[in-house]
Order: structure tokens, then C-alpha cells, then sequence
């Protein structure tokens, strides 16, 4: 060890903290940590988890409409695993929270109060069978790309969460796979469906990983990286889903509602039409099409089922 | 009622086999220890396999902090203690045309 053993001072700690993650160790929970490390990781974590549990509600719309019975085991084992997986991301925001003596009720309080924002995606309709499927496919497909991204993160709690996920995260995807394959190969009506929620969901796919950098050295992205939170940058997260799924979709015989879309041979990147970024600053207002529709489902639910907290703690 | 006193925090553990060793799946919070069996099964384990499951209260659990686990670097030379310090014997046996009764090969006298 170079560093030795006992930090006193802060600057001592900080610089022992940052040896270690330029080692490659990574930070558990009651390790000594910077201030805006803990503070950029709550609003990371706290987000992704919040995420989970809000994306659950625009693919439990299809549970009770799902075509078949096998769908519907299959969509429905889908939501509760969303809801696993906040419930694990919750725990590693929680134990982060914890001297700033928060809890997960002050969590949900910041979500109805729109302090706390949750996925782009989550804001949108899904108004038909295309949509659940797409979801699946390639909604869950950009998650995985930003999720694996950060399997490796040097805050070891939410490393151990990731793996836990993404093993989870694959049947996702081949479940989404699965209802686009049916209905890609299926009656010109079903193709249609599944060319319209493409179009539709599109410009949500390539919101979904952010802005590219601007002002290096300021954004959220910069400090997520300094920390070897994601190694990243949210473009780089954007190229590699066009990447991998674009290909995919037109071998599908699906049109992406982007003329210009091309592989840049000389440049090695995407050349893209830009998603109107406006539309990503009135979703963080939660003037999203469906933000305050999915709210208020959730804020009933919390508020209807707080006897059963209140029952279950009378009980020890 | 504030959430602090309501929830606690547990630990959980579970093994995929009666022979497996108890493995670390999570934490999660709950009210009482059998809200949290409950939601362990529920949370971690919806696929695999599981032959039995603990749930411990963090209250109960003595780790260590990042300086205390410093202490646990072995000291480098321990091979008094360890089979890697007769490795030589191989060679021995090898010349009295014998073989070497080696880790692997006594462990295997319990399936005969």
C-alpha cells in the first residue's frame, strides 16, 4: 500500500479514496467518500430505481390485455421483476442516504414533488401490443447498454445490483424479442403495429441516453465519469445502441422514421437526425405526455396502501 | 408514523442446494423478520433454485470498516501452513516410483 493505513485528514481521505478507484478497488457503503461522489451517485441510483418502479406502470397496462395466456405469465413476470429491481436500487440509494437521514418515504416525497425525475421513456404512451413488445426489445435494449455500461462501477453496492439486474434484464430482452418476432411475422396488421411503435418510439430511444457532452468538466456525465462511476460518455452509449440495433431493426424490414441515418465508414459513428432536446426538458418538468397521468397512479397507490405499513408495524 | 422506526434493514442469505454454502443475495427492508422471508423469496429468488434462506437483522451483524479490513492482508510467507510448502515431495515420490497423495486425490477417497 502506498498510502498509509490511517487517513487523518480530509485531503488524506480523498486522496486515499481516489488511489483506490484509480486501483481499480471499489467503494462500499461505510467507506469514507467524497461529498459530491455520494451526492452524484444518490441521484443517479435513486433516479435509475425510481425508474424501475415507474416503468412498471405503462407495461402493466398489458397484463390483463396480453393475447395469450403463455404472454401474459410472461409480461407479468416482467413487471415484477421492474419492481425488484426497484426495490434493490432503493436499498443502495437508502444506505447512501443514510447521514443525511432520509429515508425511502422521503424518496417517494420527492418523486410526487417532481424533485426527483424518472426515464423519458417512462412519460410515453403504449398504446398498442407494439408497444409492450418494443419495451421489451429495444427500450430494455438501451437500459442494458447504459446498465452494462456500469457493471463494473467503483461503488461496489451498486456494481453487485447491476449484476443481479442484467442477468434479469436478458430475458427481458428476448421476452421483447419475442412479441416483435410474432407480430413482424405476422398478418400485415401486426406489421404495421410494430412499424408504428417504432416510429413512435424512436425519438424517445435516442432522448434516453442523454445529451451529448457539452461544457466538459461541469455536467453530471463528467463527475460519473472523474469517479469511475460509468467509463462512457452518454454518446458513446448512444453510437453503441445504433449499433447494435439498428442493423436489427431493418433486417426486420422496419423503417427507422430517419432519413438521414447512416455509418460513417471514415468517421466510425452514427450520423443522426438530433431528437428535439426541448422535448427532454418538459418530460424533467414532468409535462410529459403521460408524466403526471402515471404520477397520480402511483401516488394513489402509496397513499391506499398505507394502512398495510401501518398494520405491519404494529406486528413485531 | 416516519419510516425510520418502521423499517429495518436485513441482510440475506441463501443456498441453491442442502450442500451449498450460504451465499449473500441482498438487503432489503421490512418491518419484522417474517415480512422479510416473505420478501426475500419474492425479491431475489423468483428463478433459481433454493434449498433454504436466512434473513438477519443488520443490528445483528459485526463487520469490519475499511481500516480494520487493512488487517487482513496475510503475511506473504505462509507456506508452513499449506500443501505449496511440501510441493517438492512430488518430485521425491516420483523417484521411488510412487505417486503423491495429493489434495485432489485424498478428497476423492470420500465418493469411493
Amino acid at each position: 500500500m502506498s498510502s498509509s493505513v490511517v487517513a487523518e485528514t480530509e485531503e488524506q481521505k480523498y486522496e486515499q479514496f481516489m488511489e483506490r478507484i484509480n486501483r481499480g478497488e471499489q467503494i462500499e457503503a461505510d467507506d469514507w467518500m467524497p461529498e459530491d461522489y455520494r451526492n452524484a451517485l444518490i441521484k443517479l441510483i435513486s433516479m435509475h430505481g425510481i425508474s424501475e418502479i415507474m416503468g412498471a406502470l405503462p407495461e402493466k397496462e398489458w397484463v390483463p390485455k396480453a393475447p395469450s395466456i403463455q404472454r401474459k405469465l410472461g409480461i407479468m413476470a416482467k413487471v415484477q421483476d421492474e419492481m425488484g429491481h426497484g426495490q434493490l436500487l432503493l436499498r443502495v440509494a437508502e444506505d447512501l442516504l443514510k447521514p443525511t437521514g432520509k429515508t425511502r418515504d422521503g424518496i417517494m416525497q420527492d418523486l410526487f414533488t417532481g424533485k426527483l425525475k424518472f426515464h423519458n421513456v417512462f412519460h410515453m404512451p403504449a398504446p398498442s401490443w407494439g408497444d409492450a413488445g418494443l419495451i421489451g426489445w429495444l427500450v430494455d435494449g438501451a437500459a442494458i447498454i447504459t446498465q452494462t455500461n456500469m457493471l463494473n462501477s467503483s461503488y461496489a453496492p451498486y456494481s453487485r445490483a447491476l449484476h443481479r439486474i442484467c442477468a434479469e434484464e436478458v430475458f427481458h430482452a428476448q421476452h421483447g424479442e419475442s412479441i416483435i418476432m410474432a407480430l413482424a411475422e405476422g398478418t400485415e396488421e401486426q406489421r404495421e403495429m410494430v412499424q408504428d411503435a417504432v416510429t413512435r418510439w424512436w425519438e424517445s430511444l435516442l432522448l434516453f441516453f442523454g445529451p451529448p457532452s457539452s461544457q466538459v468538466g461541469k455536467s453530471k456525465q463528467d463527475i460519473t465519469i472523474k469517479y469511475k462511476i460509468r467509463p462512457k460518455t452518454n454518446e458513446e452509449l448512444r453510437q453503441a445502441f445504433l449499433t447494435k440495433y439498428v442493423p436489427r431493426i431493418l433486417s426486420l424490414g422496419l423503417e427507422i422514421p430517419d432519413p438521414t441515418i447512416r455509418f460513417d465508414e471514415e468517421k466510425q459513428e452514427w450520423i443522426y437526425q438530433q431528437p428535439d432536446w426541448s422535448k427532454l426538458k418538459e418530460i424533467m418538468k414532468n409535462n410529459g405526455p403521460k408524466s403526471q397521468e402515471r404520477l397520480n397512479l402511483r401516488r394513489v397507490s402509496y397513499e391506499n396502501n398505507a394502512w398495510v405499513r401501518e398494520a405491519l408495524g404494529q406486528i413485531s | 408514523m416516519g419510516s425510520n422506526e418502521f423499517f429495518q434493514e436485513f441482510e440475506v442469505f441463501s443456498k441453491k442446494t442442502s450442500k451449498a454454502a450460504f451465499q449473500h443475495q441482498f438487503s432489503l427492508l421490512a418491518p419484522n423478520a417474517e415480512m422479510a422471508m416473505v420478501m426475500a423469496q419474492e425479491n431475489f429468488l423468483r428463478r433459481e433454485p433454493v434449498a433454504d434462506i436466512w434473513v438477519v437483522n443488520r443490528k445483528e451483524i459485526r463487520g469490519l470498516n475499511y481500516e480494520e479490513k487493512q488487517m487482513l492482508n496475510r503475511l506473504d510467507n505462509k507456506e508452513y501452513r499449506t500443501t505449496k510448502g511440501y510441493g517438492y515431495l512430488k518430485k521425491k515420490w516420483r523417484h521411488y516410483e510412487q505417486q503423491m497423495l495429493d489434495e485432489k486425490e485424498i478428497l476423492s477417497w470420500g465418493e469411493k
